[in-house]
């Protein structure tokens, strides 16, 4: 007998009871974490969070300093990787034998094209052919074409799923991006977990540079800020954590109250609980931040 | 007879004839806009081609009477470009529903080309709000957002023109009814926060507006309507309490009462619905939850609702006071 799908409501957020009734709606997907061990997302036990962050990465129009940002995610790589280059630090997460794909995010508010420049740039600088760096986001054809994927999300609030920055990264991936909205961006997650997807992410890199912190659907410049920063890890989840508090952050100083995301994420706390992609725990997320420290909002 | 069933079909004939809705517009905007040259029309986006356009966004309007979007992009050198959209919906209602889901930016009244500037707004619900680059309006049917990718003070003025031209001879109806059914306050104390305050019809809009679960439990369509409206008020000790009042207009009282069981079954599993008997009274409980008292009145084709208020007695006065 099929069970009952039960519906989360707000009261299940109130209760603390949103993971339980979640996993129990999803029950019959087998992209669910099993036996407790973590199944999907990247190969790695860290949960270190690296912000390289620096005054003069945008100017006053907000343009892009190319220099700047490439000496930002030099510093990214090494300090994230505890390597002492960022050819080094690039070799420790991929290999020149790799198919890599690189995957910024197109809409609402679109990974600078200069950060998905300098990553390849990096790339080839390290040795990779630049033959084996593709652009990979789009339909489940691109993942499928690529050994290694490397995430460049642009950071951004979304007024269907809560967050729309590194959960939601993959989710043309499905085939069916509709299919997960509403209740079901719960089940983002799981996409990270197809077998075609499940441990090929070896970096997410979040364009923080100037971030969007209502939810659209359109962009609108009163929400976007110059946070010039660059935003690493590994933990696809605590990444996303600390990007969801860098935007609660920066809507309660914009409105000087509390100012709750709604609907809230669920996509977070589901790719923890119910699909082990990581941990959405502040406490078990080790947050390291390098440059300009004005206005860091980390709470 | 004949000739009557002649002359309707004639007629018909003639409307079948006219062609699309939009192709009737009267927004024709011009070409040049100070610096800026724009296209000699603009694209058209239906309910059919949204997604194609806005990705996700186009729910947002399809949440809505949505009947079609007309786009204009306007550039200049060394300017940033300006991106006019015009969303004409069935109804003046949805296009103030439109604008009423962020009160921020500067109200601004557009005047008259004769006077060539713009002043302050102070009306109850503004029509034109202008921040950093980007105007939104609400005009009868029509939402508009006129953005330049970056506010210079020639963007700014061309924006701000560009709102008049979009706005001159339209007409100016009233806001949704519903906006009016709540009281700017209630004792004790407790003020409305007009700068929230949003009117909508999907329950996908009622969620970025106020989250109650992601089934549709209060079986919101194009045929309803609601007003989402804080009010807030400090404590003893200072502190800011907020409630949260929705009120919703249905098609007809069964729509309204089967909402209501609707709500029950998914937010309030654990009380059972009213008998279908009270229905034809006016209904009105109050619960302890989570986070406060909740409470709701079925009264004909509406249902009111507080959420999170810390006395049961308000509940009902709250409740009470709402036409």
């Amino acid at each position: 007998m099929a069970k009952e799908k039960k519906p989360v409501t707000r009261r299940d957020f109130l209760r603390g009871t949103l993971g339980t009734t979640l996993g129990a709606s999803l029950i019959g997907s087998k992209f669910l974490k099993a036996g407790g061990m973590t199944t999907g997302g990247v190969a790695s036990d860290s949960s270190l969070v690296t912000i390289v962050r620096d005054k003069g990465a945008m100017d006053s129009d907000n343009t892009v300093n190319s220099d700047v940002l490439k000496a930002m995610l030099d510093e990214t790589l090494t300090k994230f990787t505890g390597k002492p280059t960022a050819k080094d630090a690039w070799l420790s997460l991929v290999t020149p034998e790799d198919t890599i794909g690189l995957v910024p995010t197109p809409h609402l508010n679109p990974t600078h094209q200069e950060v998905v420049d300098a990553v390849k740039s990096s790339l080839i600088e390290a040795g990779i052919p630049e033959e084996k760096i593709l652009g990979a986001q789009g339909g489940p054809d691109k993942p499928k074409a690529c050994t290694a994927l490397i995430g460049l999300p642009g950071l951004k609030a979304h007024w269907l799923t809560g967050i729309g920055t590194v959960m939601k990264l993959y989710i043309l991936y499905s085939g069916s991006p509709r299919n997960y909205h509403d209740e079901n961006s719960a089940k983002l997650g799981e996409i990270w977990n197809y077998p075609f997807v499940k441990g090929k992410t070896k970096l997410v890199l979040v364009d923080a540079l100037h971030p969007l912190c209502d939810k659209g659907p359109q962009p609108d410049p009163r929400y976007k800020w110059p946070y010039n920063g660059l935003i690493a890890g590994t933990d696809p989840v605590a990444v996303e954590t600390v990007c969801l508090r860098i935007i609660m952050e920066k809507r309660k100083a914009m409105r000087g109250e509390d100012w709750p995301l709604s609907p809230p994420p669920l996509c977070v706390e589901t790719a923890d609980k119910v699909y082990g992609l990581g941990t959405s725990n502040w406490e078990s997320i080790k947050v390291e931040h390098y440059g300009w420290d004005q206005d860091l909002l980390l709470g | 007879m004949l000739i009557l069933v002649i002359v309707v079909l004639v007629l018909g004939g003639f409307e079948l004839f006219e062609g699309p809705k939009w192709k009737q517009s009267k927004t024709i905007l011009p070409q040049i806009v100070g610096m800026w040259t724009g296209p000699d029309s603009p694209q058209i986006v239906t309910a059919e081609n949204i997604f194609e356009y806005m990705d996700g966004a186009g729910e947002l309007y399809l949440g809505y009477q949505f009947d079609y979007l007309e786009v204009y992009e306007y550039r200049a050198q060394n300017q940033p470009e300006i991106l006019v959209e015009l969303y004409f919906m069935k109804a003046s209602d949805d296009a103030f529903g439109l604008l009423s889901l962020d009160w921020g930016g500067e109200p601004v009244k557009l005047n008259p080309a004769s006077r060539g500037e713009h002043s302050i707004d102070d009306s109850q619900w503004p029509q034109v709000l202008y921040g950093e680059g980007l105007l939104r309006l609400w005009s009868d049917n029509v939402y508009a957002r006129v953005m330049a990718t970056r506010e210079t003070s020639e963007s700014k003025k061309a924006v701000l023109t560009l709102g008049r031209l979009i706005t001159e001879d339209r007409k100016n109806p009233s806001p949704p009814n519903l906006m009016d059914k709540l009281p700017a306050s209630f004792e004790p104390n407790w003020i409305l926060r007009r700068d929230r305050v949003s009117f909508f019809r999907s329950h996908l809009i009622l969620n970025s507006l106020y989250y109650l679960g992601h089934e549709n439990m209060l079986e919101l369509d194009l045929t309803s309507e609601g007003v989402s409206a804080p009010y807030e008020k400090r404590d003893s000790s200072g502190d800011l309490q907020r409630i949260q009042v929705l009120h919703l207009g249905y098609a007809d009282p069964t729509r309204a009462e089967n909402a209501l069981v609707h709500f029950h079954r998914v937010y309030l599993a654990e009380h059972p619905p009213p008998e279908h008997s009270d229905f034809s009274l006016k209904v009105v409980n109050v619960f302890p939850l989570e986070d406060g008292w909740m409470g709701y009145r079925l009264k004909e084709n509406t249902l009111a609702f507080v959420f999170e208020c810390p006395i049961q007695e308000t509940v009902r006065t709250i409740l009470e006071q709402i036409n």
